[in-house]
């Protein structure tokens, strides 16, 4: 690709090693195994009933959908709200794109209770403007965006940042007014993070263990729950497994398709980033304003309705806090966050440096969210059974589903990353070791924190890791969440909505810690200073 | 600055996390159990070390789910004792093979509830509807007397059901009515309700907490347990004398669950788990699940706490046999989706 290198040296080969023999192990291996005890009862003619079966066909077409129209909202909404964040400054930016990670790590059925909290029907607005929006489809997108926008959003920011300041500056002289300079400077630049964003929220609506699906009720359950009912409760392992596959096929032409526009769109820029200015003028405090009435409405409303609810529980549920149980839990939270982020970052940087040369194994970063998280689940069980209660298990499985985020928004990254540098580097005589500890990884710093950032939110908040076994003793945040949710009485419900707020406490102190504030700014700085001596 | 600190603490992090990994020892007892198993700490640390044996509880999903991990590992078990399984999983463990039968006091000791099987009983609930009773008392609708009642236009849109194929207690209650009405019956009646807008959730928590209407939802109705009305005062805020919510013990609409603990066929520690086993029909554990997991004792002639007083037990109640739910559970399950979802 646009490295100018075809070549596989062997350090590429032993990169692409890491992440391949982890995904073999972790992902292909337990489903080849679940494959073959499924091999007996499964046919071609189920394929066929399955799509006679007006149902399934109902329930693959809006599982695409739902996933669809959440991804064309998800961009209409986030284009602007990036824009506005990404050129201005203004007191409190840090802070507001790090709480915008906050969605991902609410466990599902706590968000649902905060978005009830304010549109159900004794909600605060729904009592207010007098509309009870609980079983319609509009609390369904809302839901998804809650949790997707945030994506998009980051994207979209970190995207705008790497634009170059020098055509946009040649444009506006020559004329260009601010629009057509978006429409054709800063739009082609910022698409194949944006692609690469959006993508990532299609396969989440897809797989539909989400806010919507509480919302909606079992209505619009997508062919994810069909499956997970197959394995987990039917043991119907040849039907789920045709299933599996089917929507791993489809789901992984997108990925695949995905891959093949992102390299060919990936276009090396140049490191001269247009720097961050206060807002000037009404205009300017507008968007910004505006930006912020956006992400308060989607995202912010219903944590702030959590927090409120968690806030006003009494002294009670706070003291519990400080029980034995729940500091355990804090402890395992972030012991288990810790653990999983290393091996995620280990995973996703090797992953990215190999995949720039390999369409496959940039199309293989979306595995893990093709596979359903049960079918691997249970595909580990079987292959592994001595090892399935064990803590090691745990923190790949986290890892598993966490360090995608890492691999793609690095690959994002090192798609633009100038050649100039790279080929000055090593005209000087740099080593590829040096090459990239000096110039390509700090240089693409900005995007391995965010992507690192959500890979610990995707640990801290543990997407469907709960599928697996677990003992008592590693109970972290959101089991002790969930725990307190099946039980009956008001005690516990607040008990889980406090817990819920010193989660989201203790996660924003961990995005505060792995991205800094005023880091962004160094390397803007950085860049310049590159460009300058270019 | 902060830089430091962030490398200071992913460091010590990981590395008392690495020391606190150390690997289970070979001499522990697998106990595989379902999300709900919940007993006093230092009760389980008096047992080990009275009985000098280290327990691992190992939780695998709801009871349905668990069954299904010990089917699929038979070959080489996750667990030497499992506890959890009920009347209307038991033949579909006998018939995967995976239990053994157990000789031992507590399996030859009557119990209060019958279990069929190689299973030694440990407790027993019902599900039933619960009612919102500040809800009713608003809108002055009378309570339902029949299940038949929940299809009439009065009570349009006021139920919310758990998803058989995602949740016990969905399941329990699909059993329950078709074994009050029969199987014609009880599906003409869930096309009936279908109609009459019942609302289906994924899990026991996902209706409590979001559709019932005492927690912020619009349904006044909804499946759970008997004893959940006591659990709303145990765990009341303003510590409540009368529960806010009651029971609604319809003909076909009520299911008796009874649950116990069991041997893992090929599972290692035979000594270890038999003493789990009589451990889990002792005395003071019986008296402590009753307020832990919320089900009523198995061993005659152990005290009832007083909050229990708040949960009634029905007179009349459902108890499928086995061996039927085993070879129909499914299918039942299937039509029930295409009558009440598709």
């Amino acid at each position: 690709m646009g490295m100018g290198r075809t070549t596989w040296g062997w350090p590429a080969v032993g990169l692409a090693l890491v992440p391949a023999l982890f995904l073999g192990l972790v992902m292909l291996a337990p489903l080849w195994r679940l494959a073959l005890e499924a091999r007996a009862g499964a046919s071609w003619q189920m394929v066929a009933e399955l799509w006679r079966d007006d149902y399934l066909r109902w329930r693959v077409s809006w599982s695409f959908l739902q996933a669809g129209a959440t991804c064309v909202a998800a961009l209409v909404l986030a284009l602007p709200v990036s824009w506005a964040l990404a050129r201005f400054h203004f007191p409190g930016r840090a802070l507001v794109l790090r709480l915008l990670m906050l969605p991902f790590v609410v466990p599902t059925l706590v968000a649902a209770m905060g978005v009830l909290a304010l549109w159900g029907p004794r909600g605060w607005i729904s009592g207010w403007i007098g509309i009870d929006l609980q079983d319609t489809p509009w609390l369904l997108l809302y839901g998804n965006l809650f949790f997707n926008l945030c994506l998009v959003v980051r994207a979209g920011v970190e995207a705008l940042g790497q634009v170059s300041a020098a055509r946009v500056a040649a444009a506006r002289t020559l004329g260009a007014t601010p629009w057509r300079v978006f429409w054709r400077v800063e739009w082609p630049a910022i698409v194949p993070w944006l692609a690469s964003a959006l993508c990532l929220v299609f396969l989440y609506c897809l797989s539909g263990f989400g806010l919507a699906l509480v919302l909606g009720g079992q209505r619009y359950a997508t062919v994810e729950v069909e499956i997970y009912t197959l394995v987990a409760h039917e043991l119907k392992l040849a039907q789920a497994g045709v299933l599996a596959l089917c929507m791993a096929l489809l789901t992984g032409l997108i990925a695949l398709a995905y891959a093949w526009i992102e390299q060919r769109l990936a276009a090396p820029g140049r490191a001269d980033a247009i720097a961050l200015r206060p807002p000037a003028g009404p205009g300017a405090w507008c968007a910004v304003a505006g930006a912020l009435l956006v992400l308060g409405f989607f995202c912010a409303a219903p944590l702030l309705a959590i927090g409120i609810r968690a806030a006003t529980a009494g002294p009670d549920a706070w003291s519990h806090v400080f029980d034995e149980e729940s500091l355990r839990a804090i402890w395992n939270t972030l012991r288990f966050t810790a653990m999983a982020l290393l091996l995620a970052t280990v995973l996703g940087v090797t992953h990215a440096l190999a995949a720039r040369r390999s369409i496959w194994l940039r199309a293989g970063a979306f595995l893990p969210f093709i596979v359903s998280p049960v079918t691997v689940a249970f595909g580990l069980l079987l292959m592994y059974p001595g090892w399935s209660a064990s803590l090691s298990m745990l923190v790949a499985a986290y890892a598993l589903l966490a360090y995608p985020f890492v691999a793609k928004s690095l690959g994002a990254a090192l798609d633009v990353q100038p050649e100039h540098l790279t080929q000055a580097a090593r005209t000087l005589g740099a080593t590829p070791w040096r090459l990239f500890w000096r110039v390509t990884l700090p240089l693409a710093m900005p995007s391995l924190r965010r992507g690192m950032a959500f890979a610990a939110a995707t640990a801290l908040g543990e997407f469907a890791v709960t599928l697996f076994l677990s003992r008592p003793e590693w109970a972290t945040l959101t089991t002790l969440i969930y725990e307190r949710l099946g039980r009956p009485g008001a005690g516990n419900r607040d008990d889980a909505l406090v817990l819920a707020a010193v989660l989201m406490l203790l996660s924003l102190l961990v995005f505060l810690l792995i991205e800094q504030p005023g880091s962004g700014r160094r390397d803007a700085a950085f860049g310049r200073a590159g460009a300058a001596r270019a | 600055m902060l830089r430091k600190t962030f490398s200071i603490w992913a460091t010590t992090v990981v590395a008392s996390a690495a020391l606190a990994a150390t690997p289970v020892s070979a001499q522990e007892l697998r106990v595989l159990v379902h999300n709900s198993f919940s007993l006093p700490k230092p009760m389980l640390a008096q047992f080990e070390s009275e009985s000098g044996i280290k327990l691992g509880i190992i939780k695998g999903g709801d009871a349905g789910e668990m069954l299904n991990k010990l089917i699929l590992t038979r070959a080489q078990p996750i667990a030497d004792v499992v506890f959890g399984i009920d009347n209307a999983l038991v033949a579909k463990a006998e018939a995967a093979n995976v239990l053994e039968a157990y000789t031992g006091a507590a399996a030859t000791r009557a119990s209060v509830v019958p279990l069929k099987g190689p299973i030694v009983a440990v407790d027993y609930g019902y599900v039933n509807l619960n009612y919102d009773k500040a809800w009713f008392a608003k809108s002055g609708l009378a309570l339902p007397k029949s299940l038949d009642d929940l299809a009439q236009p009065a009570y349009r849109d006021l139920l919310v059901v758990q998803n058989p194929a995602t949740s016990s207690p969905g399941y329990a209650f699909l059993l329950a009515t078709v074994a009050g009405m029969g199987d014609a019956a009880a599906f003409d009646w869930w096309a009936r309700m279908r109609a009459n807008g019942v609302k289906v959730a994924k899990g026991w928590s996902e209706a409590y907490y979001t559709e019932f209407s005492r927690n912020g939802g619009s349904r006044p109705l909804v499946v759970s347990y008997a004893s959940s009305p006591a659990a709303e005062v145990f765990y009341s805020k303003e510590k409540l004398t009368v529960p806010p919510t009651g029971n609604l013990f319809l003909k076909g609409g009520v299911m008796r669950q009874v649950e116990g603990v069991a041997l893992v066929r090929g599972g290692q520690n035979r000594e270890a788990a038999a003493r789990f086993i009589e451990f889990m029909r002792s005395r003071p554990v019986q008296e402590a699940l009753q307020t832990t997991m919320w089900m009523f004792a198995a061993e005659p002639g152990v005290a009832r706490p007083d909050v229990l007083r708040h949960a009634s037990e029905p007179v009349q109640f459902e108890d499928p046999a086995s061996d039927l739910v085993a070879s129909k559970g499914a299918d039942w399950v299937s039509r029930w989706t295409r009558v009440v979802l598709k």
